[in-house]
């Protein structure tokens, strides 16, 4: 695999901020507080894992850093952009400039190639370089399998096209949901690893897991439940990702 | 059906509402097709066959011999009911300022004959001490504003004689006003029929007069024996023998059945097949979605038939849903349709009846759509290997096949082109339906449209290049020197004389009914169209004769025929051609053959007017004509082209409500395949959004994917469509007309456009959809 590090220059970035942020779901009896007045600063270039058990709101506040669900009140500014208040398409762009999603299921167009399956996200948000694909799939360790259809693919390899799609558009923070949760230890480590390499380029990296063996590998962790940060600790010298294991 | 799955289906449906309601409406307006227009169809034919046994209609018309003996003949075949005689002979009429063709059929006075009998609608019936006094047919009462009272001219051969009309009638034979099987769609100011005392009429016919022998049948023996029969009336001195449902009105409205009976089968046959593919699409997608679901009832121990049963009930809970909504507006618009059908041919009975085995059959249309589209996947359903179901979506990712590998080396096209090119694979199902929606949706648009343009095609034909002349003017045979007054005329440009001879011709014992027209060798009046496509000219010696003859009389080019004039005259003739012509099938000599066949001379003028000459200068002219002394009928052509542009232009309508149709029947099976796609795809179509790709751009994808099919399926649905036209207009192919299918590029153009801007519309509940997808949610899930 090729050197990560030497490929970009670090500049710290994908700051984030919330204050009083919240979220409610449903109404009546059913309501759920999945954020329940929400503070937390990460810090650009940080790689900081979310904890929490089930419906703890952790996947909600990854969604809601993302863009991808609005808030119903508090402040948040991701990257130096206040997403308060923006209309969808202001969050359309704001998603293809500032962040990259690495979903659990990959979610890759089962009709395109590897390549094709990055180059179609450059193609279609205007951001990269499509000449750069072949480097991004070379780094995440697919060089050999550029051309090759996801049913051609180890859940493993799609995870890793999926990263590399995540990276295609140079994000300032990349959001991974349960990134290993498909996937065996051995495949699950290469992916941390993928991450970790991620996060060294400078840019923030923000993680959701069950897994709490993965937050070594974070600068900071932070614990949630019933919609709050329970508890958020820095650790002074993160693992490397090779070391993690479960 | 278990109650649980029944409170299931209906669930299922209820969150699939507007795709299956797509499916139910569509099997709707297929039901009320087939209700209303196969209904109409039944009530027309007991509507005209009310009116034929209320007014004694002849099973059989004999024409010519002595009409004492050919009765008598008639009278000892076994099965008749009854027998009348009576004289027919045309003759030019003279209607207020007009002067036509017409025809006067001898009655006897004092009482209805005993076969056909006339009804009288308005004044009395014919009076013995009144020998003057006329009936007038109902047709030309209304078109001339005939009533009791008023006079008209008839010309005997020699002078114009007044006849004064008693009263307006309808007549079985004159449904459809039809002089002849060549004159099928005349102008209505062109002829009129009158009913007139025997003795008047045989006066009023002259020379041209023929005795006719009408014979009735018993029920029981009605349809049997007809060939022994027409034989023995021949033996008995008969020229020709015309069965009912040869006889030129019979023979028109039964044209116009077979149209209807083809609307009450053929179209609704589409829908419900489209249908029965969107009910497909939906249910396999379904079924699709609830792999794990099935997986774990049979897993329970689930009979594999409950299955089976439980999707086929979304099918035919849909398809019967829409039949039973059809059912009900089939049923109400039966009514309106006989109604609006029967006033408009002014057929003097109406019979509106419901038949329950068509409604039976209407609700096992929709049952038959629901076991159609469903009965595929259900089977699959019940056949799914529950552990491999249980692990999900493991299975879901299939190899590339050749074309996904091809299209992938293709690095030069843009990669969402190549996602297009990929995903008419990817779905072959999903593509397929939508190929068959644009097929289905252009053959319902072709056949319907390629009917009228067919039509129109034939008129132009008829009257462009085989009728060249402009008018037709009767003359009397006794004037001098019309010809040269003819040319006179302003605005005239030509002038040949004509000689029109009602014959039958005959052969190999079989007789066909028809004119012999007689031109100058070198005529520019007329066209002869040969089967081949060419032209040809008229020969010396013997006659040419339109195509159907060959199968009427059973003869071939060179064969020998015989040629019966009105005077008794026969001779024989030389076939020396067939041709090719649109309308009727005729016969035609050089004056000089015509003369030497039938002994009659020159009796009518074609002419040609200036090109250049404006509309109002024709009238002008053909007034002019109308008062020349000698003149004693006009008949113009182009009059009668604007009467059939007047019949075409219903037609459009027609047309115009087909291609809606077509539409929304492309509309219905693309819009649930396009639903399908995206319920298919939403975790990839949720991830490019997540990534930050505007709607737009998605939709753009969607619309190529869905227009490329479309458009691959548009040359099938061209060919398709072209097929049925064709066949649809074979049916009608017979010796009156014989129509060659005529597609032009603006029709075929209107029907792709339609079904392309069908296939657009779909996008829009599709990217409702997408619009819609709640990201954060399907982009955790598992693609289903």
């Amino acid at each position: 695999m090729a050197d990560v590090r030497a490929f970009r220059v670090p500049a710290p970035r994908g700051g984030v901020r919330l204050r009083g942020v919240t979220k409610t779901y449903g109404t009546g009896d059913a309501r759920l507080n999945a954020l329940d007045g929400v503070d937390l600063d990460i810090e650009p270039g940080e790689l900081v894992v979310v904890l929490g058990p089930s419906g703890s709101g952790k996947t909600t506040l990854l969604n809601v850093i993302g863009g991808i669900e609005c808030p119903d009140g508090g402040e948040l500014t991701v990257a130096g952009t206040t997403l308060t208040g923006r209309a969808p398409r202001e969050l359309v762009a704001f998603r293809r400039d500032r962040v990259g999603f690495v979903f659990q299921f990959f979610n890759l167009v089962p009709t395109l190639t590897a390549r094709e399956n990055v180059e179609v996200i450059v193609e279609l948000t205007g951001r990269g370089q499509r000449a750069e694909v072949p480097g991004l799939l070379e780094q995440v360790g697919l060089a050999d399998r550029m051309d090759h259809f996801p049913a051609q693919l180890s859940g493993g390899q799609q995870q890793r096209v999926s990263i590399a799609r995540a990276l295609a558009t140079d994000p300032d923070l990349l959001l991974a949901d349960e990134p290993t949760g498909a996937l065996d230890v051995a495949t699950g480590k290469t992916v941390l690893n993928l991450l970790q390499e991620a996060n060294r380029q400078g840019r923030g990296v923000l993680m959701v897991t069950h897994n709490a063996s993965i937050a070594s590998m974070a600068h900071r962790v932070i614990t949630m439940r019933d919609g709050r940060v329970q508890s958020m600790e820095r650790n002074a010298e993160p693992a490397d990702a090779a070391a993690v294991s479960w | 059906m278990h109650r649980i799955l029944l409170t299931k289906t209906r669930r299922d449906l209820r969150r699939r509402l507007p795709q299956f309601a797509a499916v139910a409406v569509t099997v709707m307006v297929g039901v009320v097709l087939f209700i209303s227009s196969y209904e109409a169809y039944q009530n027309l034919r007991a509507s005209y066959d009310r009116t034929y046994a209320r007014l004694h209609f002849a099973d059989v018309t004999a024409t010519g011999g002595d009409p004492r003996q050919v009765a008598a003949a008639a009278r000892h075949m076994s099965g008749v009911s009854a027998v009348s005689s009576r004289t027919q002979g045309d003759l030019p009429l003279r209607i207020g300022g007009d002067k036509l063709l017409g025809r006067v059929v001898g009655l006897p006075a004092g009482a209805q004959p005993a076969v056909d009998r006339v009804d009288v609608t308005s004044g009395r019936y014919l009076d013995p001490g009144d020998p003057t006094g006329v009936l007038v047919e109902s047709h030309a009462a209304k078109t001339f504003a005939l009533s009791p009272g008023d006079r008209l001219r008839a010309f005997d051969g020699s002078a114009w004689r007044t006849v004064t009309v008693r009263g307006i009638v309808d007549s079985a034979e004159y449904l459809w006003p039809a002089r002849s099987r060549q004159d099928s769609l005349d102008d209505p100011h062109s002829f009129a029929v009158i009913f007139a005392p025997e003795a008047t009429a045989r006066s009023l016919a002259g020379p041209g007069a023929t005795s006719q022998t009408l014979v009735r049948f018993t029920d029981d023996a009605r349809g049997s024996a007809t060939t022994k029969r027409a034989a023995d009336l021949r033996k008995a001195g008969a020229v020709d023998v015309t069965p009912r449902s040869e006889q030129a009105s019979v023979a028109t409205l039964k044209e116009d059945l077979t149209g209807f009976q083809q609307l009450g089968l053929t179209f609704p046959l589409l829908f419900l097949a489209a249908a029965a593919v969107a009910a497909y699409v939906l249910i396999t997608r379904l079924v699709l979605s609830e792999r794990k679901v099935i997986a774990t009832f049979l897993a329970a121990g689930a009979p594999r038939r409950l299955v089976v049963r439980h999707y086929l009930s979304h099918g035919t809970l849909a398809g019967t849903a829409g039949a039973v909504a059809g059912l009900v507006l089939g049923t109400l618009s039966t009514d309106a349709v006989t109604r609006a059908y029967t006033s408009a041919l002014k057929v003097p009975d109406t019979v509106i009846e419901h038949r329950w085995p068509v409604a039976v059959a209407g609700l096992v249309f929709g049952l038959l759509v629901g076991l159609a589209g469903g009965i595929a996947p259900a089977l699959a359903a019940s056949r799914e290997a529950p552990a491999e179901a249980m692990r999900g979506d493991g299975g879901t990712l299939k190899p590339p096949g050749p074309w996904s590998r091809t299209v992938a080396r293709a690095h030069g096209l843009p990669v969402v082109a190549r996602l297009t090119l990929r995903e008419l694979t990817r779905s072959r199902r999903r593509t397929l339906a939508t190929m068959t929606g644009t097929v289905l949706s252009l053959v319902l648009v072709l056949a319907s449209v390629g009917m009228i343009t067919s039509m129109r095609s034939l008129v132009s034909v008829q009257y462009g290049t085989v009728q060249q002349e402009d008018a037709t003017i009767t003359a009397d045979i006794h004037a001098s020197g019309l010809e040269s007054s003819l040319r006179k005329v302003p605005g005239v440009a030509r002038v040949e004389p004509v000689t029109t001879v009602a014959v039958i011709v005959s052969a190999h014992g079989r007789s066909y009914g028809t004119s012999l027209t007689g031109y100058r060798q070198d005529t520019v009046m007329h066209g002869f169209l040969t089967p081949g496509g060419g032209t040809t000219n008229l020969p010396a010696r013997g006659v040419l004769a339109g195509r159907a003859i060959a199968s009427r009389l059973d003869v071939r080019v060179g064969d020998t025929v015989t040629v019966a004039s009105p005077g008794g005259v026969s001779r024989q003739a030389r076939l020396a051609g067939l041709l090719d012509e649109p309308i009727g099938t005729s016969v035609y000599a050089t004056d000089a053959t015509t003369h030497a066949l039938t002994g009659a001379g020159v009796n009518s003028y074609q002419l040609r007017f200036d090109r250049s000459l404006p509309e109002h200068a024709r009238d002008d002219a053909r007034a002019t004509i109308s008062t020349m002394h000698g003149v004693v009928a006009y008949t113009d052509a182009k009059a009668l082209q604007s009467q059939f542009d007047k019949y075409l232009g219903l037609f459009w309508l027609f047309a115009g409500a087909m291609l809606v149709l077509g539409a929304i029947l492309a509309l219905t099976v693309i819009y649930v395949t396009m639903t399908v796609n995206v319920a298919e795809r939403t975790g990839e179509l949720a991830t490019l959004r997540a990534a930050g790709v505007p709607l737009r751009r998605i939709a753009g994808i969607l619309a190529t994917e869905n227009l490329t099919a479309t458009l691959l399926a548009v040359p099938v649905g061209l060919v398709a469509g072209a097929a049925a036209a064709w066949e649809a207009l074979e049916s009608f192919s017979s010796d009156m007309f014989h129509m060659e299918l005529t597609l032009d590029w603006g029709t075929l153009a209107s029907a792709v456009v339609a079904v392309l801007a069908a296939s657009l519309l779909s996008q829009i509940p599709a990217i409702r959809m997408v619009r819609g997808l709640d990201i954060a949610r399907v982009v955790r899930e598992r693609a289903q």
